[in-house]
């Protein structure tokens, strides 16, 4: 949000510096991490996370099982290492398609007739009227339970936040000093499109995207903490806190392992989104 | 004591103005009564239930546990059920059967009305029996506990004569049951809506109001007259209302107990039942359901179950008793029986049960499920040897869907993929419906072995009115109907027996279902005195209960 709210990038795109700083850097690696986490989790957990061993249930962190085992004995480091591709794929699958589904408002929106901008901008307005999470429940609801409506639903929802932010970085590029420059010298529109408003108006997106993974990540652990997404015995981080949860007094390292896992993800890819609005503005 | 109080039942006309004498002297010499928390009489008892909330409260639509539940404090049956099995008098004071076992003379109680001013009459419960049977009523439970039920004629005000169109070995322990509770007509003949949404009975407590997804609200019935099977005295019940909650996250209800918030709870977690067992100010009732034992049932109507080999693969790769151990923290025993233990006909063959992966993967192999896929689940022509599972949320405890992932991943090791989906209690009615399930766990409770009948018998799989089929292993067996049949019409008890037992190793054998343990009834209660079960489907009463002060 903050690239939002310190105003549009007016800048063509040019001599940008590329320092995200020590903790950008930090929460990079981070970020990098539950990448290869998630393509492969067999690096850094070899186990199957679905094996249980009921004998050893409830079994404390410890070595062996630094995370513990939970009510089926199943190791809960290997099931949040295993998570990972779940909870990090759903997140950005679903950003993708709020992302997606922006864009293409925000950019007809901007760029179009006025009726067309102001019929989207009221749309836009209807959809923000209700909170992105209870937008995404009323979706789930509608589309029934499951990862694939979770996704679908997050992304909806995620939609009009994303519009606005591009309509508005839209029309501001486009009524700049050097767009206007671009257009006296007579380039033909769509070249003046391509090189000057598209790449000013989306850069500013990757920041805010990687913020939103970040969130949508949150909201997706949230619909399956409620039992509206991942199935068992998925180790999808939001229901392994909502399977944790019964035993939080007798094993307390079911809920905290994922819900660490989510926090952690959370942080770095909101740390990592900021330094790159950052960037973004110098 | 309790000999006293039947034989004071059965001649409670006559001695009906000596009971509170007895009641005062019963009282005063209990020294549980002068511990050092004096119970006192009035307050609000608020008891917080984890089972699905009832979308009619009127037992008859249906019947299911919840509405049991509910339904105890307001409705009351023709007859009650002692540990033993024995039939008590309730609101029928008395029964006879003739020779030929079709017609049944019940006597009523002559002094008791409902809270609507109605009396009870036999005219009463022919139109029970009629709601019950008629169709648009929707009644799955009540509905086939009575099927045998012919006619009701009412003879005079307090006789009602049962035709039967064929003898019924049941017929009490069906009248038993809180499916069949007796409603005030007037009640029932204001339509299906206002009659769920508070039914009318001669219960100690009266429905005033319910606020869907939160509670329901009971107030105390001041004109109680009814004697009622073992209570501990006569006369309105204690306590001044009764606060039905509806809270169904297990640890949410019993942080709420811990914190004096409520006072009973039910489907505590194990965990919880055995801190409460090691002592403490929580108390333990535990109470298991009668009928059937809590069991996974193979659908043996369509493909892969319609052959025998895959069922006994399944049942001989699931090993679940490592499971039962450790999440029920030593609280259950492992069942082999299709029965609850708490029924003295059932019997076991634990024979049958052994895990044992080699023969699971031969017999797999011997009805073609020979290829494997991609992850490693076994195909035949192209198609995976996929389970669903349907799970209601609401009726399982975390333990069991735990155990259930469990039988998930060890069936997995000889490639079956089961699939399970976590469904509300409509969803998951609607899955079964639609056959869209392989396996499923549905206890059924019934009081006695009839219920082998109602889960068993090929007519099962025909639905009720409501919709539902008890028959969920889809068993169409025409020896074991026929067995089923005559264990239900015989007079002779060791005839009944045999059949019954008869019946259970058919079932068994057949590899139909894999029994796990008894249905787990478990209350938590603090702070309260003077709660028991019934011994019918072991529902609680608070007409004996009160509060500490």
């Amino acid at each position: 949000m903050t690239a939002l709210t310190t105003g549009p990038a007016l800048s063509p795109v040019t001599g940008r510096r590329w320092s995200l700083g020590i903790a950008g850097a930090v929460a990079l690696a981070a970020v990098l991490l539950m990448v290869v986490a998630a393509a492969w989790p067999a690096l850094l957990a070899p186990g199957d996370p679905d094996a249980i061993d009921p004998r050893a249930a409830f079994t404390a962190p410890g070595p062996g099982h630094w995370f513990g085992t939970d009510e089926s004995g199943r190791d809960v480091f290997t099931r949040v290492i295993h998570g990972t591709r779940q909870s990090l794929g759903i997140g950005a699958a679903a950003t993708a398609i709020g992302v997606s589904i922006g864009l293409a408002i925000g950019m007809l929106a901007g760029l179009g007739p006025r009726i067309l901008d102001s019929a989207l901008s009221r749309v836009i307005e209807v959809l923000f009227s209700l909170p992105s999470l209870v937008l995404a429940l009323l979706l789930v609801a509608v589309m029934g339970t499951g990862v694939t409506p979770t996704l679908v639903a997050v992304g909806l929802a995620t939609a009009p936040g994303y519009a606005r932010i591009l309509r508005s970085q839209v029309r501001s590029v486009a009524s700049s000093a050097y767009v206007e420059a671009a257009r006296l010298e007579g380039q033909p529109a769509l070249r003046v499109f391509g090189r000057h408003i598209a790449p000013n108006a989306l850069w500013p997106l990757v920041a805010i995207a990687t913020l939103g993974v970040g969130q949508a990540i949150v909201w997706v652990a949230a619909l399956s903490f409620l039992g509206l997404g991942a199935l068992p015995p998925s180790p999808e981080w939001g229901a392994m806190v909502n399977g944790g949860r019964v035993y939080l007094v007798r094993a307390w390292w079911l809920t905290l392992a994922p819900g660490l896992a989510i926090t952690l993800t959370a942080a770095a890819l909101t740390v990592l989104g900021r330094r790159l609005g950052r960037v973004v503005q110098a | 004591m309790l000999a006293a109080r039947r034989a004071l039942t059965r001649r409670r006309a006559a001695l009906a103005a000596l009971v509170p004498v007895l009641v005062l002297a019963s009282c005063a010499s209990d020294p549980a009564e002068s511990a050092s928390t004096t119970p006192r009489d009035g307050g609000t008892l608020v008891y917080a239930t984890g089972d699905a909330e009832p979308s009619c409260l009127d037992p008859h639509v249906g019947g299911n546990y919840p509405q049991a539940l509910i339904s105890t404090h307001v409705l009351e049956p023709l007859v009650g059920r002692d540990a033993d099995g024995e039939i008590l008098p309730w609101l029928a004071t008395a029964w006879e059967v003739s020779p030929d076992a079709l017609t049944w003379d019940f006597t009523l109680a002559d002094d008791v009305a409902f809270t609507d001013g109605t009396p009870f009459d036999a005219e009463a419960v022919k139109v029970n029996v009629a709601h019950l049977q008629d169709p648009a009523t929707g009644s799955s439970t009540g509905y086939l506990a009575l099927a045998k039920v012919a006619e009701v004629e009412v003879v005079d005000a307090t006789h009602a004569r049962f035709h039967l169109s064929e003898p019924d070995s049941a017929l009490l322990e069906s009248l038993s049951q809180q499916w069949t509770a007796i409603q005030s007509p007037a009640g029932i003949a204001r339509g299906t809506e206002a009659n769920c949404a508070a039914p009318v009975g001669t219960g100690p407590f009266v429905v005033e109001s319910w606020t869907p997804q939160q509670q329901v609200d009971l107030v105390r019935n001041d004109d109680y007259t009814t004697v009622a099977p073992e209570a501990e005295h006569a006369g309105p019940a204690y306590l001044d209302r009764i606060v039905w909650r509806f809270i169904p996250d297990a640890a949410t209800r019993y942080a709420a107990l811990q914190s004096g918030e409520v006072h009973v709870i039910d489907n505590p977690q194990p965990d919880a039942v055995a801190s409460a067992q090691a002592g403490g100010d929580i108390t333990d009732i535990d109470a298991p359901r009668p009928g059937s034992v809590n069991r996974i049932e193979l659908n043996s109507g369509q493909a892969p179950f319609d052959d025998v080999r895959v069922r006994e693969a399944f049942i001989r790769a699931a090993d679940v008793d490592p499971g039962i151990e450790t999440l029920y923290a030593g609280t259950v025993t492992r069942s082999y029986s299709p029965l609850s233990s708490s029924e003295p006909l059932a019997t076991s063959d634990d024979s049958l049960f052994g895990t044992d992966t080699d023969a699971a993967n031969a017999l797999l192999d011997a009805a073609g499920w020979t290829a494997r896929d991609g992850d490693g689940y076994r195909t035949k022509d192209g198609a995976r040897l996929t389970l669903r599972f349907p799970v209601s949320t609401n009726q399982s405890v975390a333990a069991e869907q735990s155990l259930f992932e469990q039988i998930q991943a060890n069936a997995r090791s000889v490639g079956f993929e089961v699939v399970i989906t976590p469904l509300d209690l409509s969803g998951w009615y609607g899955a079964l419906a639609a056959d869209e399930y392989e396996i499923v766990s549905a206890p059924y409770t019934k009081v006695g072995p009839d219920v082998l009948r109602i889960l068993y018998h090929s007519d099962g799989i025909i639905p009720a009115p409501s919709g539902y089929f008890a028959n969920h292993a889809k068993i169409t067996d025409p020896a074991l109907d026929d067995a089923l049949d005559r264990a239900a019409a015989t007079t002779d008890p060791a005839e009944r027996a045999a059949l019954y037992a008869q019946a259970q190793q058919t079932v068994l054998e057949g590899f139909y279902l894999l029994p796990l343990y008894d249905q787990q009834n478990h209350f938590l209660s603090r702070g309260t005195t003077g709660i028991r079960t019934l011994h019918t489907v072991s529902t609680p009463t608070f007409l004996d209960t009160r509060l500490a002060s």
